[in-house]
């Protein structure tokens, strides 16, 4: 290669990463060298450009004797800014009971706004705050599958990696664990149809994740098998605390455990998990969900993959050691 | 349901075409991330999932005080980096690095091997 062609590779590239918002770099949810997959029952704690499409759960009811409920959703996230991202998601489901009538039709349209609060990279720390919203009467609230009024659930989340333990903790550090608090507040506060409270909700939930990518990439590389190195094990937890307005209803907390698995590759990952009811008010038996989430930042980086607005539109730094 | 989880594998087909680049993951190094080694490498090779942008590629190594070893700038083709080394005693060694893939996503890490019995 000449040196009029170096020159003029070198001012091409200069030109593309001029033009490329660099904040694009950690889409996803990159946090230094730790990558948080996008768990399937609880959010991770980044924003980004992802589809999640289907997740689909199969559960029997807390009812006696139980109904068996399948859900179908779809949810995608776009980030307008580097730091902003919002989430629209819509959810199918049919609930059918041994020998009665079956109820099928779309829950109430979910949206969700994001704001990254942090990404602090040397201690694999993420905090995101949002805000959820069901939009009331958008679903099939005739058939009782959703409701007539929203729902405001204000929510953190934060996302906090091990790899700043040090190196004697060996194989600690591909640990990682996720968590998000929200207080769901009802549009109304009494139920006309139901003659009964809408409660106020404490929501909350989080992961214990371990990294098979990150333990062979950052703390050794046991040369197992290409799929395991692509696991990520996972226990996810899904909670609501009625907090207030619950006068006449249960107050026990009700909520799922799931132990489950999920394979991470460069533009896709697939999870699978059960779901165990915490008590008898949360469901009958294990439940199964399973989830195909979409990496779009990685499938179209120079298009969808991209905030909407700018970033900081700042050439990348070059890296100097 | 049916018709709808039809609908998935057909979504995969449609989206691969498409699916061009990515984050680059480390893939394997030598010496192995978390190894010991009985004698001093030379070099340390780095190959990662997709391909490097050489000019905001790289990579340093330091020893248990934190003093560099290696011998400046690492060099990139297409997924590989190769950073060389200065003569090593016995001891531990860490593997600071960061990748930018050729469609900008970056990504970064950190390993450690180890020289002789320690």
């Amino acid at each position: 290669m000449s040196g009029n062609h170096r020159c003029l590779r070198a001012l091409a590239l200069a030109l593309v990463f001029a033009a490329l918002p660099f904040t694009d770099a950690f889409a996803h949810c990159f946090v230094g060298a730790r990558f948080f997959p996008a768990t399937l029952a609880v959010d991770d704690p980044c924003v980004a450009d992802e589809l999640s499409l289907p997740t689909i759960s199969w559960s029997r009811t807390a009812d006696m004797p139980p109904a068996t409920e399948w859900d179908v959703s779809a949810e995608i996230s776009k980030r307008i800014t580097a730091d902003f991202g919002i989430s629209i998601g819509e959810t199918w489901k049919q609930i059918r009971g041994p020998g009665g009538p079956t109820m099928a039709g779309f829950d109430n349209l979910e949206t969700t706004a994001q704001y990254q609060l942090l990404k602090d990279n040397s201690h694999e720390l993420a905090m995101l705050l949002g805000l959820i919203v069901d939009w009331g009467g958008t679903g099939a609230s005739n058939s009782g599958i959703a409701t007539p009024y929203s729902v405001f659930t204000p929510t953190y989340y934060f996302g906090k990696g091990l790899g700043d333990l040090p190196d004697s903790a060996g194989w600690l550090r591909a640990f990682a664990v996720t968590g998000q608090i929200g207080y769901q507040v009802p549009s109304r506060s009494f139920d006309l149809v139901q003659q009964a409270l809408i409660p106020q909700v404490l929501a909350w939930g989080g992961s214990i994740q371990y990294s098979m990518p990150y333990l062979k990439s950052e703390i050794q590389d046991l040369q197992l098998p290409d799929f395991i190195n692509h696991l990520i094990p996972i226990v996810e937890f899904q909670m609501s605390t009625p907090a207030a307005n619950n006068l006449g209803n249960s107050p026990i907390t009700t909520g799922t455990i799931n132990p489950g698995v999920i394979w991470v590759g460069s533009y896709f990952q697939v999870g699978l998990e059960a779901q165990v009811p915490v008590n008898h008010a949360s469901g009958t038996g294990v439940g199964v969900l399973g989830q195909l989430h979409l990496y779009l930042d990685d499938m179209f980086p120079k298009t969808i993959g991209q905030p909407l607005i700018g970033g900081t539109g700042a050439a990348p730094q070059q890296l100097k050691f | 349901m049916r018709k709808f989880l039809t609908l998935v594998p057909l979504l995969c087909i449609a989206l691969a075409p498409v699916a061009a680049r990515a984050h680059a993951f480390l893939d394997h190094a030598s010496p192995l991330v978390g190894s010991t080694v009985p004698a001093a490498p030379h070099e340390v090779v780095m190959t990662f999932t997709q391909n490097l942008e050489p000019a905001f590629t790289t990579a340093q190594v330091t020893d248990s005080s934190g003093a560099r070893v290696d011998q400046g700038k690492a060099q990139v083709s297409g997924n590989t980096m190769t950073v060389g080394l200065k003569a090593l005693g016995p001891g531990s060694y860490k593997v600071h690095w960061h990748a930018l893939s050729v469609d900008t996503h970056t990504t970064e890490g950190a390993f450690t091997f180890h020289v002789g019995g320690k």
